[in-house]
């Protein structure tokens, strides 16, 4: 049995996964923590560092890490890359001004070289909003179809209302788990 | 989701010690059984002494980088908060890389060696998440007496901060004035938006100097981006407010979140339910909320803001996260100095 193998198998037994949530400030990250987390998310203030949550869904362990997207933080992201297993990318779909910002953050992150394994779920959030712009919208302005060094999803949310948090959240965890975790 | 809790040590390789031993333990037979394995093939001693030597490499290293972030973990304590952010992040990451390179090597290491590393390593994680805690704002501030000493800052001139382009606005604006209110490009002029305009709508001003703005009703998010000497009024915004680019002006609004960049000296009688940041500014002032019309109440409601929770007088400057010293770039407002009264 080699290394890696045993190192999934490990991983297998903890069913342990790492998910880092990135997006431009503003993008409803805490939120859409908190949310699915079942906290208030009316007292949510932008974020000065980075938020950790472990919790337990399917019978995985989920570490999310939720940083700051301010500009002056974005240097910091490269310092939660290490072992990521998910990287869930939060775009405000009602924000059309700094769409072009975003792709280009996404972009060079899908670059790195420490994220090359990571699946990639897009959530096209704020679409409750009556000036949010489709999934579709967003799919092509971030140009997702370009994308094939990742496994990607985009999917359509709203972290006030709830909805379709869990079904992006599951398709993560199905795409990496359909990765780390299969028997040999 | 079955239980949730927050974390309270850095996720790393593994999940519970009890549970990490045991596989640890497995891991270590297996390794024991296949160095067997390989004496009875006569490749004892050479796998021996390469083990050995990266046994020796693993310690070496191990230690050293442990050393290196104990070195950075000690280094916070007494530090301020623009000192400690960054050292702390580094220190989580340099921890969870220890934390694979542990992962990576345990083939080769022996029980004990392994104990001894892991615990070190929950050491460090353990103080990581105790420096982490301090570190944290806490919960109340009172700026009560700087506000004289830093009355000064907002008369400083403004250093007139560079205005990049707009990246890809153009695309898209079309699409977003069907669905957007806004005002653009306009000088000397009073502007207004009706309750029924505004109704949920993200409201957007750009490119305006010398204009009088009055938003009624409640706004999803309001965006004000290269605002010279206006005074621009809004009622209560039900997620954030973003400033951008803009000085010598008046502004007042309610709202959830306050996010300001590249701002000079601005007034800004803020109600706002969580935190007020600003990035890139000099010369911002503070002071509550204190615009009034008929219908503010109503406005109230529908956005959904606590009108008991007001917290315009903690503001984060993310360029100056110092804890025991007060940011050279905004100030409270003295009260002598606040408006009470605004013209219609
Ligand atoms: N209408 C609506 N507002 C949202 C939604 N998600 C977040 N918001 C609002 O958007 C604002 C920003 O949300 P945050 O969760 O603080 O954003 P963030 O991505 O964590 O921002 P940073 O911490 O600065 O990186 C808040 O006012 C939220 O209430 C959503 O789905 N719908
Ligand atoms: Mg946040």
């Amino acid at each position: 049995m080699g290394l890696l193998t045993i190192l999934k198998k490990m991983k297998q037994k903890e069913r342990e996964m790492r998910l880092l949530m990135l997006g431009l400030d503003n993008a409803g990250k805490t939120t859409i923590l908190k949310k699915f987390n079942g906290e208030d998310v009316s007292t949510i203030s932008p974020t000065l560092g980075f938020n950790i949550k472990t919790l337990e869904h399917r019978g995985f362990k989920l570490n999310i890490w939720d940083v700051g997207g301010q500009k002056s933080l974005r240097s910091y992201w490269r310092n939660y890359f290490e072992s990521t297993d998910g990287l869930v990318w939060v775009v405000d779909s009602a924000d059309r001004l700094r769409l072009e910002d975003c792709r280009q953050e996404l972009s060079s992150l899908l670059q790195e070289e420490r994220l090359a394994g990571a699946t990639l779920l897009v959530f096209a959030n704020k679409q409750d909003l009556p000036g949010a712009l489709s999934k579709e919208a967003i799919r092509e302005a971030m140009a997702l179809d370009g994308i094939k060094s990742h496994h990607w999803c985009i999917i359509g949310c709203s972290a006030v209302t709830g909805e379709n948090l869990l079904a992006g959240v599951d398709w993560l965890l199905d795409d990496i788990a359909a990765r780390i975790f299969t028997t040999d | 989701m079955d239980a949730t809790h927050e974390v309270s040590r850095e996720p790393g390789g593994f999940a519970g010690e009890s549970g990490a031993d045991k596989i640890q333990e497995r891991l270590q037979k297996r390794h024991q059984a296949r160095a067997e394995d390989a004496e009875r093939r006569k490749e004892a001693k050479e796998s021996m002494s390469v083990a050995e030597e990266k046994g020796e490499y693993f310690s070496t290293s191990f230690n050293t980088e442990r050393a290196s972030i104990e070195e950075l973990l000690s280094s916070c304590s007494g530090a301020d908060r623009a000192v400690v952010t960054p050292r702390l992040e580094e220190a989580t990451a340099k921890t969870l890389q220890l934390q694979k390179f542990l992962n990576d090597s345990m083939l080769f290491l022996t029980q004990y060696e392994l104990r001894r590393a892991q615990a070190a390593l929950q050491k460090l994680q353990s103080s990581i998440v105790e420096i982490r805690e301090e570190a944290q704002p806490r919960k109340k501030f009172t700026f009560r007496a700087r506000t004289k000493a830093t009355d000064k800052v907002s008369d400083a001139p403004s250093p007139e901060a560079d205005t990049p382009a707009d990246s890809g606005g153009n695309k898209v604006d079309g699409a977003a004035e069907s669905v957007q209110c806004r005002f653009s490009d306009l000088d000397n002029v009073c502007l207004t938006k009706t309750a029924e305009e505004i109704q949920k709508r993200d409201v957007l001003l750009t490119h305006l100097s010398n204009c009088k703005v009055r938003l009624f009703g409640s706004p999803s998010t309001l965006h004000l981006k290269h605002i010279d000497s206006c005074e621009i009024l809004c009622g209560p915004v039900s997620s954030s407010v973003f400033i951008d680019h803009c000085t010598n002006s008046t502004l007042a609004m309610p709202c959830q979140q306050l996010r300001t960049h590249n701002t000079t000296d601005t007034k800004v009688y803020l109600h706002v339910t969580s935190r007020a940041i600003i990035e890139d500014c000099h010369g911002v002032s503070f002071a509550p909320f204190s615009w009034s019309y008929p219908t503010l109440e109503e406005d109230f409601d529908l956005s959904g803001l606590d009108r008991d929770r007001n917290n315009w007088s903690q503001v984060d400057d993310f360029n100056w996260l110092a804890a025991g010293t007060h940011s050279p770039n905004w100030t409270v407002i003295p009260e002598a100095d606040r408006k009470t009264t605004w013209d219609p």
